[in-house]
């Protein structure tokens, strides 16, 4: 075996089915998949059970599909469901609003940090978080409870079907995971291609007034704006957000601007804002729904929709 | 440095002009000088509705703050008071949170809402350090500007905890502080507010100076110093509150200013206050246009440029007065 799979051996000796020495062949298998695993972008199956690697890069062994899960976001509670594993979830944050069937999933409270206490209460064989270094602690707690747990980096929206491969295997439904995955990635990529580059309306994504914070291009809201065929205005943010001034607003000359309140928003009844045009004008996309507070399987169908009101404020 | 009012209006004037001068967007000064002069310029919205409030706005905000922290250092005889020692940030930022939490649409319910959690403070700690319903002790006002101010700090952390996790984000950048509110709206706002308490402290600047000798000195020097107390600390805190109700607890002009003024030319008040006010308004003005102009289109806190420029000067005042 080559140098780039001695880590991987390691790895491999632990798993019951292998290294009794009946084959080889078995062992390179397994091997090959525990590097694909170790890159962090498919869920390894051998004979004796299920490796994957998370986004912490921490090594996560299962013998069998979980079957009692708490999932310690939104954005994973939703895909549990969107890959048909929603009966498995004894647990969710108090945030994890969609679909609805997730209310009827015991709540725990927070996700970063969670509570300990209130999560091993459901005794959950696999524990999925967000990954946070305030979330570290709680990982560790959670493994020495004997539970797997996954760090899970869920900032983008290719997150949602790489994540949808990595969880789904663990929890017996590899088949959905893929087909979702693949299904939105075709989507996705077909939204992209579509794209009307030639109108790209310039458009600012208010998070917040006070102090003025905007959206960049390391948000998801962004990648869906882009793919909406808008143009943000502070994509050269290369944080999911960032606080500007006013001028710098008004200097960027945003056509619409998204916000998530309905009516007029608070802050264009204060003078200094009628320095931005679109504020005078009053040139708001109201853009409520949660779901453009997460990524999610839901994003083709908000892409459209963007897509939409953007044509029709033109 | 003998006399001090050249270099202090050097400073004002130095602020003033490249606070209008940088910005999130280049403007050559030869266009902000139209702007300023011809309302149909170019230039003349960001100048005249942002530059130049926001720039108002900090030298109010920042001279405000020092003087309240130059009375308050004489009031409670400790090199260490700054105006938020006293817990008037602290109810601030409640009401400030508390708002947010509630979602309050109006363009103007954050600020009011601070105020009333600073007066509110200020009342509440007032009450507290009158021992015996009338003597006001400083060693009591320090004590209880703590206990109050961790009061409404609990509370803020348990509004906090309870509520929507992006209004919770969003209420942190709220207590950092800044002067991104600028328009001529709080110009206005802090100029009438804030004027009555600083004239009444500049006028009374005597009685302080009176005070620092000690209380029984004060009072054989004709001054009564329960009055002085009580009206020092309702001004101070009057003054803060109106600062902080517009731009949150921006730190170190308070606790900096003060005692580099008096290092560099004395303690005495009469001459102090107008000093301190103009030393504290000049530097918040030109923290404010480095925080807004360094890494632009971000804006990073005031804050902490007040903290990075302010600090390092003062320990090179400290130095340079024990060699």
């Amino acid at each position: 075996m080559a140098s780039p799979a001695s880590k991987s051996r390691l790895l491999i000796a632990h798993l019951p089915g292998v290294g009794d020495g009946r084959s080889v062949c078995r062992a390179l298998a397994a091997a090959a998949l525990a590097l694909l695993a170790a890159c962090g972008t498919r869920t390894g199956t051998t004979a004796g059970g299920l490796v994957v690697v998370d986004d912490a890069g921490d090594t996560t062994r299962l013998a069998r599909p979980a079957v009692r899960v708490v999932s310690l976001s939104p954005a994973t509670t939703e895909l549990m469901f969107a890959i048909g594993a929603g009966p498995v979830l004894v647990g969710r944050t108090r945030w994890c609003d969609y679909p609805a069937e997730a209310k009827a999933v015991p709540d725990v409270g927070d996700g970063i940090p969670p509570n300990i206490e209130s999560v091993l209460a459901q005794h959950p064989d696999l524990v999925l978080l967000y990954r946070s270094p305030q979330n570290v602690d709680a990982a560790r707690r959670f493994r020495e409870a004997g539970a797997a747990v996954l760090q899970l980096d869920f900032n983008h929206l290719a997150d949602v079907s790489r994540l949808a491969r990595l969880v789904a295997p663990l929890v017996g439904h590899a088949a959905e995971g893929d087909s979702l995955a693949t299904s939105l990635d075709r989507q996705l990529h077909q939204l992209a291609a579509t794209r009307d580059t030639t109108h790209a309306a310039n458009v600012l994504i208010m998070a917040w007034d006070q102090p003025p914070m905007v959206i960049g291009a390391g948000s998801f809201q962004s990648e869906i704006l882009t793919l909406a065929g808008g143009h943000n205005v502070f994509d050269d943010v290369t944080a999911p957000s960032a606080t500007v001034s006013i001028e710098a607003i008004a200097a960027r000359h945003p056509a619409v601007i998204l916000v998530s309140d309905t009516g007029v928003p608070g802050f264009a009844r204060r003078p200094e804002w009628r320095v931005v045009p679109a504020v005078r004008d009053r040139h708001f996309l109201h853009f409520a729904t949660p779901a453009f507070g997460r990524p999610s399987p839901r994003a083709p169908a908000l892409v459209r929709a963007l897509r939409d009101s953007l044509a029709a404020a033109r | 440095m003998r006399n001090r009012w050249p270099w202090l209006l050097a400073l004002t004037l130095v602020s003033l002009v490249l606070g209008l001068a940088l910005g999130a967007t280049r403007i050559p000064p030869s266009a902000i000088w139209l702007g300023l002069r011809d309302a149909s310029a170019d230039a003349a919205p960001v100048v005249r509705q942002l530059r130049l409030p926001r720039v108002l706005l900090g030298f109010l905000v920042g001279g405000g703050l020092a003087v309240s922290g130059a009375v308050l250092q004489a009031l409670v005889r400790n090199p260490l008071a700054d105006p938020f020692v006293l817990g008037i940030s602290g109810g601030a930022t409640l009401g400030a949170v508390a708002a947010i939490s509630a979602g309050l649409t109006n363009p103007w319910g954050v600020p009011f809402a601070a105020f009333a959690g600073a007066v509110l403070t200020l009342v509440l700690v007032y009450r507290l350090s009158l021992v015996a319903g009338r003597r006001l002790d400083s060693g009591v006002l320090l004590l209880a500007g703590v206990v109050v101010s961790s009061f409404a700090m609990a509370l803020v952390t348990a509004i906090l905890m309870l509520v929507d996790a992006t209004r919770v984000q969003n209420s942190f950048r709220w207590m950092l502080g800044g002067l991104w509110a600028g328009s001529w709206t709080t110009v206005g706002m802090v100029a009438a507010y804030g004027s009555v308490p600083l004239i009444v402290l500049m006028v009374r600047a005597r009685d302080l100076d009176l005070l620092a000798l000690g209380e029984e000195q004060a009072r054989h020097l004709g001054a009564d110093p329960e009055r002085v107390k009580r009206l020092a600390y309702l001004a101070t805190g009057f003054l803060t509150a109106v600062a902080v109700a517009t731009s949150g607890a921006i730190g170190f002009v308070g606790l900096l200013v003060p005692h580099a003024v008096r290092r560099l030319w004395g303690p005495l008040h009469r001459a102090l206050l107008p000093s301190v006010f103009l030393a504290g308004g000049g530097f918040l003005v030109l923290a404010d246009a480095i925080a807004r102009s360094i890494a632009p289109p971000v804006e990073l806190p005031v804050g902490v440029v007040t903290a990075l420029v302010g600090v390092p000067f003062f320990a090179l005042l400290l130095k340079r007065r024990l060699a």
